[in-house]
């Protein structure tokens, strides 16, 4: 039997021992790490989270809320589920940044770089390393981030997700010491003896249709005029539809891109603001051109990526962050099901997320994560 | 979806305008402005996507070569694995080689070698090690306390000659080990200049070897003792140092020397001189003894006192000794002593009788000779005035006689011609039994040879009421043609003589040994007691025919013809019932070239004119030529010798047409000179020599001198015929 990569256990939201329940499901440690995805509607989330930190110490217990989780049956939601990482392969180094509004670059670097040279030495003999990043979602600060980090990450491929808050965009949380926390990010280096492969799937390719920004609040994502002409307005122009059906939906199905470096990238939409105004999931500016993006087939596209991480070897576990746009078109095209056995089959553990993060860049409607081989494999 | 415009088609083109205004202004700004603060955060995930971008084609590329790294890796792990496999089995296969094997490569370096290398040289061998050079290795084993040097060599000078034996291609050689034990070397150059040593020890061989040659040994000296103790001859063996090593007891009886003399390292010299003082023979053998070696055997003879006879035989060994045997012949030399008496009287008697059996040789030979002489001269003698009778007939026949003259004239002719036979067949004995007869065999066929006997004998047979029948053949054999028919002749002839009644028939039959012609009459038949008889001359039984019939020579001709052919004679014969005759051929032959038809004799048509010159000492001869000539209307002049002959052609100032000269037994040489004359006045002139010698060597020799010859008794046929051919001539 192929060893224990990462071990999965999961319970309701509302499960009064939610702690005690994930603990002893988790079984026997010891844990390098335990990720927590925590839904929105779970009650006494940071008591939750207290109690597990408690119950697993001296394993760190990180975590964030969600958008929807990604468990044992696929899609699923108002669950706790938590991803346990066996010492025995794994060695983790989790970082706080805790106020992300005021970020200290060279510190952040330093921290990082520190992290992984202790790792290293801890287990030379490991030779996989990659950065988990969890960030709030709510924080408009994760292309800043994200940026800042690379510098300290050497050729360690780093993947991450911004914490959700289901579709209401309230708040949302990062956990981390047994605390939850708003404007905050946990950056986790993990040292493996298990080959792994960090992945970006998207599923879009780009049409005729281009539009110019021509004002915006970047600071806020915020577009105002695109053409000349109020955002939401001018959007729904070119897709043909009425200004008043916009929903997270047509979104989902309709995102715009940019071209950077000879690449489309989805530029997410969030919503529409009460003035007209079209809310973003990342950095936006004046003077882009966007590109609106027509979707492929969402299942058939997973079924093709997901088969293409087994090379040599079929990965024994896969942490992933999922767009919630694509939890929404999922639903939208009646898909979920597909989507969710594809999810299931090739056993992807996560959640669903405000926005997903790889290397220096963070992207919108994407699945990205990190496909774990069992040891000695070639990935 | 189809591509929608960027500006609202429905606007109206002051609000397009505006829009587009605007439009421009914003890109404008961003070309212009690149990144400001407001946007910082878009253009750090601007950076980042191009970061990404790049590192993603770094990182494609680093893959790459880290592929290709690996692939190299493997094939290079591959690789040493192989060569470490190569070399383990090498290594392996060397360990189980029975022999120590050591492999030096080309630089002379040992590279690698099994653990039996160098075994026996157990105090050197930690040294052999891979490193080791080929001089270092030489020069450890010449030192090595294992190695057992040949006297006088020292451990130098055994490197040095090891060495050398390195430069060969291909070497093999055995080393003694202290103990007796023994080690083979064979060195093998390999194909790039290394070198494989092998070492075999050969101890157990070469021991068992010296075993079994000692055994042997011991074998042939049990072998030798017994022998020398057998043998009836004395021997005794000396060392190269002339010092008696062996004996047996014959030879001290032989040399009568006391017994307990012979001891082992007696010196040749004491012994020799104990035997018999001053005899030369011993003396010569003391030479021998002490001359130079390699000596010759050598083989004398010595007689003892008491005439005791000894046979000595002195024969050196190959490690310079010698063997000295003696055999007691003194019973042999008295019997060749008598054999040699009565050789001597038996020669005496012998060369007395051989001399009386030569002088009665010799009479007889005389005899023979004298016989010979006088039938060939009587013979010669005869035909002369026999041929000049039937000269005399021949133009007698052209005259106008009365019947009775005919009749008388025709009597005359056949007694002439029964003459002419007898004599013809005296001639023939004389010539077979004189043996200069020279006979030409050739392939002869016998059916024409017998078609013209049957011919030649018809009338004879009607003429005695016989009958005679000739089977036809195609057989050839190989005979003289003119014998074979002479004999065939006779044994027919012979037939129809003897017989009364009935008839002969002669035949042709092929048996396995050969053909075989037989003449089988139905006469009286031969007794027994005669049947050697008949053979011989002047024998005729149931003397019945006449005179004229023959003189009982015809199987007299027979035997000694088939005699000289070869040709053997068988004779078969039932009394009262007839004889057969079977003349053996020998095998069968090819056929002859068919030979030309003869020419047809020329009919005497010859010019009136005609002038012949006959030179004939005999007054008879030249008057019947004279007159058969002069009846062909020739113009004849006669004269008797040679000399007149030139006188009167030189009166007459004209050469004649032809010549004749009749030539007397020996006298031919005249006749030829005659015509070398006449020749070298006239040129050369038609002649013929008419003779009875029928020698080859005249023959030859007259036709050489243009002068070919006319047998007598003469053929008027052939001398028409050269008469004819002269006048032709001009």
């Amino acid at each position: 039997m192929a060893p224990e990569v990462m071990r999965v256990a999961e319970t309701p939201a509302d499960d009064p021992q939610a702690a005690a329940t994930l603990a002893r499901s988790l079984g026997p440690g010891p844990f390098a790490l335990v990720v927590v995805f925590v839904s929105p509607r779970a009650p006494e989330r940071e008591r939750q989270v207290r109690a597990l930190s408690r119950d697993l110490a001296p394993a760190p217990v990180i975590g964030c809320t969600t958008a929807g989780e990604i468990a044992a049956q696929g899609y699923a939601e108002g669950m706790i589920v938590a991803a346990a990482f066996p010492a025995a392969h794994f060695a983790a180094e989790p970082l706080l940044i805790p106020d992300l509004s005021s970020l200290d670059a060279q510190a952040v670097i330093g921290d990082l770089i520190r992290a992984r040279g202790a790792l290293a030495r801890r287990r030379p003999d490991w030779e996989h390393e990659f950065v988990y990043l969890l960030v709030d979602g709510l924080s408009a600060k994760e292309d800043e981030l994200a940026s800042l980090l690379s510098p300290g990450l050497g050729a360690t491929p780093l993947f991450g997700g911004s914490a959700a808050d289901g579709t209401r965009f309230l708040e949302t949380f990062v956990f981390h010491g047994g605390k939850a926390l708003r404007n905050a990010a946990v950056v986790t280096i993990l040292r493996t003896d298990c080959p792994v492969k960090v992945f970006k799937f998207d599923h879009f390719r780009p049409t005729d249709t281009r539009m110019v920004v021509t004002h915006a609040d970047p600071a806020r994502r915020t577009v105002q005029a695109i053409n000349a002409e109020p955002a939401a307005r001018e959007y729904a122009r070119l897709l043909g539809k009425d200004p008043g059906q916009l929903t997270p939906f047509t979104f989902a199905a309709h995102p715009v891109v940019v071209r950077v470096g000879g690449r489309h990238h989805v530029r997410s939409i969030r919503q529409v603001d009460e003035n007209g105004d079209l809310i973003f999931y990342s950095a936006i500016d004046e003077g882009l051109v966007l590109t609106l993006a027509e979707p492929l087939d969402m299942a058939d596209h997973l079924a093709g990526a997901l088969a293409g991480l087994t090379g040599a070897q079929r990965p024994a576990a896969i942490l992933a962050c999922d767009c919630v746009l694509r939890r929404m078109e999922a639903q939208e095209k009646q898909l979920t099901g597909r989507i969710s056995t594809l999810l299931r089959d090739h056993g992807v553990t996560g959640f669903s997320t405000y926005g997903e993060q790889l290397n220096a860049m963070h992207v919108n409607q994407t699945l990205t994560g990190v496909a774990l081989y069992p040891p000695g494999a070639a990935p | 979806m189809s591509p929608r415009s960027l500006l609202n088609p429905e606007d109206s083109p002051a609000r397009q305008t505006d829009k587009l205004l605007q439009i421009v202004e914003v890109l404008m700004r961003r070309v212009e402005q690149g990144t400001d603060l407001s946007g910082a955060a878009y253009a750090q995930f601007e950076r980042a996507a191009m970061l990404e971008e790049q590192v993603r084609a770094r990182t494609r590329e680093l893959e790459a070569a880290l592929d290709l790294l690996n692939q190299s890796n493997a094939r290079l792990a591959a690789a040493n694995r192989e060569t470490e496999a190569a070399r383990r089995n090498l290594a392996d296969a060397i360990e189980t080689v029975q022999e120590g094997f050591g492999l030096f490569g080309p630089d002379d370096v040992l590279v690698m070698c099994n653990s039996r290398f160098g075994l026996q040289l157990s105090d050197i061998q930690p040294a052999l090690v891979p490193g080791l050079s080929f001089a270092r290795y030489v020069e450890l084993v010449s030192g090595s306390g294992q190695l057992s040097l040949p006297e006088g060599v020292s451990a130098q000078d055994w490197a040095v000659l090891r060495l050398r034996r390195h430069r060969d291609r291909s070497t093999n050689f055995t080393v003694a080990l202290k103990g007796d034990r023994w080690l083979q070397v064979s060195e093998h150059r390999t194909g790039d200049g290394g070198t494989v040593i092998l070492q075999t020890d050969v101890t157990d061989i070469i021991r068992a070897e010296r075993e079994a040659r000692g055994r042997l040994l011991d074998d042939q000296a049990r072998i030798v003792r017994a022998t020398l103790d057998h043998i009836s001859q004395g021997v005794c063996i000396f060392d190269a140092e002339a010092r008696m090593i062996g004996w047996n007891e014959r030879a001290a009886e032989l040399l009568a020397v006391n017994r307990t003399r012979f001891r082992p390292g007696l010196a040749f010299d004491d012994l020799a001189g104990r035997l018999s003082p001053g005899s030369l023979r011993f003396e010569g053998l003391r030479a021998w003894v002490g001359g130079p070696t390699p000596r010759q055997p050598l083989r004398f003879e010595v007689t003892r006192e008491g005439g005791v006879v000894l046979d000595a035989f002195a024969q050196e060994m190959p490690d310079g000794g010698f063997v000295i045997s003696f055999t007691d012949v003194t019973a042999e030399r008295r019997a060749i002593a008598g054999l040699s008496r009565a050789n001597e009287t038996l020669e005496a008697r012998v060369a007395a009788r051989t001399l009386e059996l030569g002088e009665a040789l010799a009479h007889a030979e005389r005899a023979s000779a004298t016989r010979s002489r006088f039938v060939a001269a009587a013979s010669h003698d005869l035909l002369q005035p026999l041929s000049a009778a039937k000269l005399f007939l021949a133009s007698m026949e052209d005259e106008d006689l009365n019947p009775r003259a005919m009749d008388a004239l025709g009597k005359t002719r056949s007694a002439l011609h029964s003459v002419e036979t007898i004599l013809d067949a005296l001639l023939d004995i004389s010539r077979l039994e004189s043996g200069r007869l020279s006979v030409r065999p050739q392939p002869v066929p016998l059916g024409p040879l017998l078609a013209r006997l049957a011919e030649e004998f018809a009338p004879i047979a009607a003429d005695n009421g016989l009958s005679l029948r000739l089977r036809p053949t195609a057989a050839v054999v190989v005979s003289d043609p003119t014998w074979l028919r002479r004999i065939l002749q006779n044994l027919i002839g012979n037939a129809l003589r003897y017989t009364d009644r009935g008839g002969v028939l002669v035949g042709v039959r092929h048996t396995q040994a050969g053909i075989r012609a037989e003449v089988t009459d139905t006469g009286p038949g031969i007794p027994e007691a005669d049947r050697e008889a008949i053979f011989r001359e002047f024998h005729r039984l149931n003397a019945r025919a006449s005179a004229s019939e023959g003189m009982g020579l015809g199987l007299a001709i027979v035997e000694r013809a088939s005699a000289l052919l070869g040709h053997a004679v068988t004779l078969d014969s039932r009394l009262g019932r007839g004889s057969r005759f079977v003349l053996h051929l020998g095998p069968p032959a090819e056929a002859p070239a068919a030979a030309p038809p003869a020419p047809p004799v020329p009919r005497p048509d010859l010019p009136r004119d005609l002038i012949g010159l006959l030179v004939a000492a005999d007054s008879d001869m030249r008057r019947a030529l004279t007159h058969l000539l002069d009846g062909w209307g020739v113009n004849i002049l006669d004269v008797p010798d040679p000399d007149e002959a030139l006188a009167l052609i030189e009166e007459i100032g004209l050469p004649p047409d032809f010549v004749l000269i009749d030539a007397r037994a020996g006298d031919e040489d005249a006749g030829l000179a005659l015509m070398q004359d006449l020749a070298r006045r006239h040129g050369p002139l038609p002649a013929r020599l008419l003779t009875a010698t029928r020698a080859e060597p005249l023959r030859l020799r007259a036709l050489r001198a243009g002068v070919p010859l006319l047998y007598k008794p003469l053929d008027t046929g052939l001398l028409q015929r050269f008469v004819a051919s002269a006048a032709r001539r001009d």
